[in-house]
């Protein structure tokens, strides 16, 4: 690896909204500079996990360094910063704008600016990184380039008179790209002569080396010989090895300020060494930490409980081992006298929690029962303490309460003008408060609500996409508590109440969540060998009710010769999806069950 | 015991078609290893009556050839209506055919072209007075309507109507099964778009109750979950399925069971074709050589037997399967444990070590009681599911 000067350095990243093509243009960039051989190339290099590729969206930030010769004749060193791209990893993706001193704004040419990528350019915007517009996908016959130009000049204020027009898919305006990162995006600020200071971007563990932490120099050097001091954890480290992802990583001795690399140093866990943590080094500190660390708090809490209790303690040590290479999982002990035991763990988001509950079936084999998603509710006792309460089914009774208040978020709808009417029927239908709606274009409005966390966490993304056709897009953040009128709705099951059912909601909306959830259940939950009682109740009152008749015919099949085998197939599979049942008192429940409060509305 | 179960039709019309499908259902059979001679043979699957009676007697005649017949076996045709003629029937029977199996499925026009029958209600009687005839007059030794209940539309009156109409032509024996509704079908594509109106639970279950009230008092014994017949009428050859017997299996998707593990052929022509050739190029399939195993899995002896008005004595299967007394302790018990509550229930009657679905509110939850046995078999541990000791059950 060669030393390169400051000034041949470039740091940028890309913003894009999921499928406006993000991934394969950081392919055809590590193509074009021949970082990647063409023979070697997976289809969307930078996304390394499995459910990354699967749902073809960024989790986990990924980063490559690409040697690239300009029209200068220079030898330049280009870093690309790959960012997540879903809200629930926003404070990831500012750190990683933190890295970076230009970003491409890579938007599809025919499907225009979403409300995602907005976000992430204001925040570009206060990172004073220079943004270079691409328009991506115009090889497609759908697109417009002049239009969406406008869109952009109109909506951010860019001026796009200098946009590259591209399709990473056919390689289109690739050249053009690397020469305007060389261009147009200023080199890192020559701060080798400071102490040194580096930021964490990001990180990931490595069962065989420990944690390998993503960082950018921002001012003096480390080398490989070095003892570093991390100065939000306060923890140091002799360094086991630092280099640069090419994109596979290549040990180097030392890398200086503006240089992207990674360290391993046998860290144990992810949260040791935090995104946005200041790495310096433990004999000559810096004295100040680089700004804006922040730990990533959990906003969406649920129960996990293992279908089978025997699992219990493997469910324990996945959670344990999950953790060290996911800082943001929260988890602790659940005991639930219906559920056995489990944890209550908490989440940044509901994708968030999708992809942990996702990777412990997978990855840990586990059958696990997940709780509908839950925020933090804040309860005023009459005594005049203050309980913050994650679970909904220990919310105290009453009496004891003075008051709850709940969080609220500021939320942003963006969508074309048609879908309005259909967009605030939804914002009110869950208790939004109406302030602002913005023509961005003469096409396209933004909406902005104020609204509960809690009815954002059920289904309002799915709602949105569905009533929009999937072309709104939504971005929000947390704004603070607000007292609210909210009661504690209750099911019960064969006259068990059923905890891992109990919801929070707001009185006025009791009744109709009540009767829906009951007859929700009654759909889910099979017939059984007797009846089964279904009610929703507040306190002692029963508000709503159903039940499920006994089991007393299943399909008479013949078998004679090969049905034999076909049947036996089929009993096999109705065992297995009975095994994944949840038994409550007497009454085998359904996975799908516990999440019928999301279900409401299907 | 072994048996054949021939199961051929799809062939489609033309002769030279079928010609060509016989020829490679021989050169399968040749292949066959010795083995006892057949108490029953069963040509049947798609609609066999479309072979001639010249070609049905040469598939006899290779099965016979090949591994010799019992005095007095049963051998059953399936019959379509309208497939054939009453002189076809005369030759069938001349051949060796002594019992047959018509498929009427309903005696209603509406439901019969709802279903995708291509009889009609009017040929159906005309088929059943022609069997029938030949029964009375003794050259059958039984025969057999198949009907299917449950489906769209249908209610009690209904239904009753159509039971009426069969106890009228009174035959010997009796299937009566459920609509089953397919992955990948229109059926499962209509009922998916909620146009298909089936009866509730509720009407079902009323239903097969009526079924088997109706046939009992007109003298039917129930004597399988989907099969009744009258007095020494039961089918020999359906009982061998249920009793875990071996069988022979020969043709375009036939499975095959000779000595305890199911061997199903491919179901295309192009694909059977294959198959046949690899057997006769690398030697025949491993289920087929004797020796190799000797009994069915022991939940798979349970999964059949239970359908029978006798139920399953699990000590004995447990014991001729091989596991020792102290296994057979621990293991049965836990499975009487997995259905107390449907001996609670009443839906499975124990006497002793025998186990029965009562009828018909235990024969309605077949499916259930056995996916708790399924349960309870997944439960045991691997030394439970290996055969111990090499037993010849033949």
């Amino acid at each position: 690896m060669t030393e390169v000067p400051v000034s041949r350095l470039r740091n940028f990243c890309i913003i894009a909204h999921i499928d406006h093509g993000k991934s394969t243009l950081a392919d055809r960039l590590l193509q074009d500079t021949e970082t990647v051989a063409s023979r070697d190339m997976q289809e969307q290099f930078l996304d390394n996990m499995d459910l990354e590729r699967e749902r073809g969206i960024t989790i986990k930030l990924q980063a490559a360094r690409m040697n690239y010769v300009a029209n200068d004749g220079q030898k330049y060193v280009l870093n690309l910063i790959d960012t997540p791209g879903h809200v629930d990893f926003s404070y990831e993706v500012s750190r990683s704008l933190q890295a970076c001193e230009g970003a491409l704004l890579v938007v599809d040419a025919s499907q225009g600016v979403e409300a995602q990528t907005l976000a992430n350019v204001y925040l570009a915007l206060e990172n004073d990184l220079e943004i270079i517009p691409v328009l991506n996908k115009v090889d497609l016959p759908g697109s417009d380039p002049e239009k969406i130009k406008e869109e952009i000049e109109s909506i951010i204020g860019l001026d796009t008179s200098t946009a590259i027009l591209c399709s990473a898919k056919t390689g289109l305006g690739v050249p053009e790209i690397l020469q305007a990162v060389v261009e147009r995006v200023p080199p890192p600020q020559d701060k080798l002569d400071q102490s040194t200071r580096a930021l964490i971007f990001d990180s990931y563990y490595d069962p065989y080396r420990g944690v390998i932490v993503y960082f950018r120099v921002i001012s003096g050097r480390i080398s490989d010989r070095d003892k570093i001091f991390l100065m939000a954890s306060k923890k140091s480290y002799e360094l086991d090895e630092i280099g640069v992802m090419a994109p596979d990583q290549r040990k180097v001795d030392e890398l200086h300020a503006g240089e992207v690399g990674y360290l391993a140093a046998s860290i144990k866990a992810v949260a040791d060494a935090r995104v946005g943590d200041t790495i310096t080094l433990l004999n000559s500190p810096a004295t100040e930490p680089l700004p804006g660390y922040t730990e990533a708090k959990p906003m969406v809490f649920c129960g996990l409980f293992p279908t089978d209790a025997d699992q219990y303690p493997d469910l324990r040590e996945a959670l344990e081992k999950l953790q060290l290479s996911d800082a943001a999982l929260k988890y602790e002990p659940e005991t639930s006298s219906a559920m056995g035991f489990g944890f209550r763990c908490g989440f940044l988001g509901l994708l968030h929690m999708e992809i942990v509950q996702e990777r412990l079936e997978r990855e840990y084999d586990l059958d696990l029962i997940v709780t509908a998603p839950s925020v933090v509710y804040q309860v005023n006792l009459l005594n005049g303490e203050m309980l913050m309460v994650d679970n909904p089914a220990v919310l105290p009774d009453p009496q004891q309460r003075e008051s709850i208040e709940e969080p609220y978020v500021r939320i942003e709808i963006y969508a074309p003008n048609e879908y309005n009417g259909t967009l605030m029927g939804l914002c009110q239908d869950r208790r939004g408060d109406f302030i602002d709606m913005k023509y961005m274009t003469t096409e396209r409005v933004t909406l902005v609500y104020e609204m509960p966390l809690a009815e954002v966490v059920t289904d309002f993304f799915d709602q949105m996409k569905s009533r929009t056709k999937g072309y709104a897009s939504m971005e929000y953040h947390l704004i603070g508590y607000r007292k609210n009128d909210l009661v504690r709705l209750d099911v019960l099951i064969n006259a068990d109440r059923a905890d891992p059912l109990t919801t929070i909601v707001h009185r006025e909306k009791a009744y109709g969540v009540g009767r829906g959830l009951v007859e929700k259940l009654k759909e889910l939950i099979p017939r059984q060998q007797f009846k089964i009682p279904l009610q929703a109740s507040i306190g002692s009152r029963i508000i709503a009710s159903q039940s499920i008749s006994a089991l007393r015919k299943d399909v008479l099949a013949k078998c004679y010769g090969g049905d034999i085998s076909r049947k036996k197939k089929l009993l096999q599979k109705q065992a297995k999806g009975k095994k994944r049942m949840k038994s409550m008192g007497k009454v085998d429940v359904p996975q799908e069950a516990f999440m019928a409060v999301l279900k409401l509305n299907q | 015991m072994p048996l054949g179960d021939f199961a051929g039709g799809e062939a489609g019309p033309g002769s030279s078609s079928i010609q060509a499908y016989l020829t490679l259902l021989s050169r399968e059979i040749a292949l066959a290893p010795k083995a006892p001679p057949l108490s029953t043979i069963y040509i049947g699957g798609g609609t066999p009556s479309i072979l001639s009676p010249k070609q049905i007697a040469y598939v006899l005649e290779i099965l016979i050839d090949s591994f010799g017949i019992q005095n007095g076996a049963e051998i059953t045709l399936e019959i379509d209506p309208a497939s054939f003629y009453k002189d076809d029937l005369k030759e069938y029977i001349s051949i060796g055919i002594n019992r047959f199996s018509l498929g009427a499925q309903s005696f209603d026009d509406e439901v019969l072209a709802r279903i995708g029958r291509r009889h009609t209600s009017f040929e159906l009687f005309q088929a059943c007075e022609w069997v029938e005839n030949f029964f009375r007059k003794g050259e059958l030794s039984s025969w057999n309507i198949d009907l299917i209940q449950n489906l769209p539309d249908q209610d009690l009156t209904s239904w009753e109507k159509q039971l009426k109409e069969v106890l009228n032509i009174h035959p010997p024996h009796i299937s009566i099964y459920d609509l089953a509704i397919e992955k990948g079908t229109v059926f499962a594509w209509r009922k998916g778009r909620g146009e298909l109106n089936l009866p509730s639970d509720e009407i079902a279950a009323d239903i097969c109750a009526l079924t088997s009230a109706m046939l009992k008092d007109a003298g039917f014994s129930r004597y399988e979950i989907s099969n009744y017949a009258l007095p020494g009428h039961t089918s020999r050859h359906n009982r061998v399925y249920w009793s875990g017997g071996g069988w022979w299996g020969f043709g375009l998707g036939a499975t095959s069971c000779p000595w305890g593990e199911m061997l199903e052929r491919p179901r295309t022509r192009a694909e059977y074709e294959k198959w046949v050739i690899k057997q006769e190029s690398l030697g025949i399939d491993e289920s087929l050589k004797p020796g190799k195993k000797s009994s069915m899995d022991l939940d798979e002896l349970f999964l059949v037997g239970l359908r029978r008005r006798e139920g399953i004595d699990v000590e004995q299967l447990a014991k001729n399967w091989g596991w020792k007394k102290k296994e057979r302790k621990v293991f049965l018990s836990r499975l009487e444990n997995a259905w107390a509550s449907s001996i609670e229930k009443g839906w499975l009657v124990r006497k002793g070590s025998r186990y029965v679905l009562s009828d018909p509110d235990g024969m309605n939850v077949s499916n259930h009681i056995l996916v708790e046995m399924m349960l309870w078999w997944e439960s045991l541990p691997k030394i439970a599911h290996s055969l111990p000791s090499f037993s010849v059950r033949l």
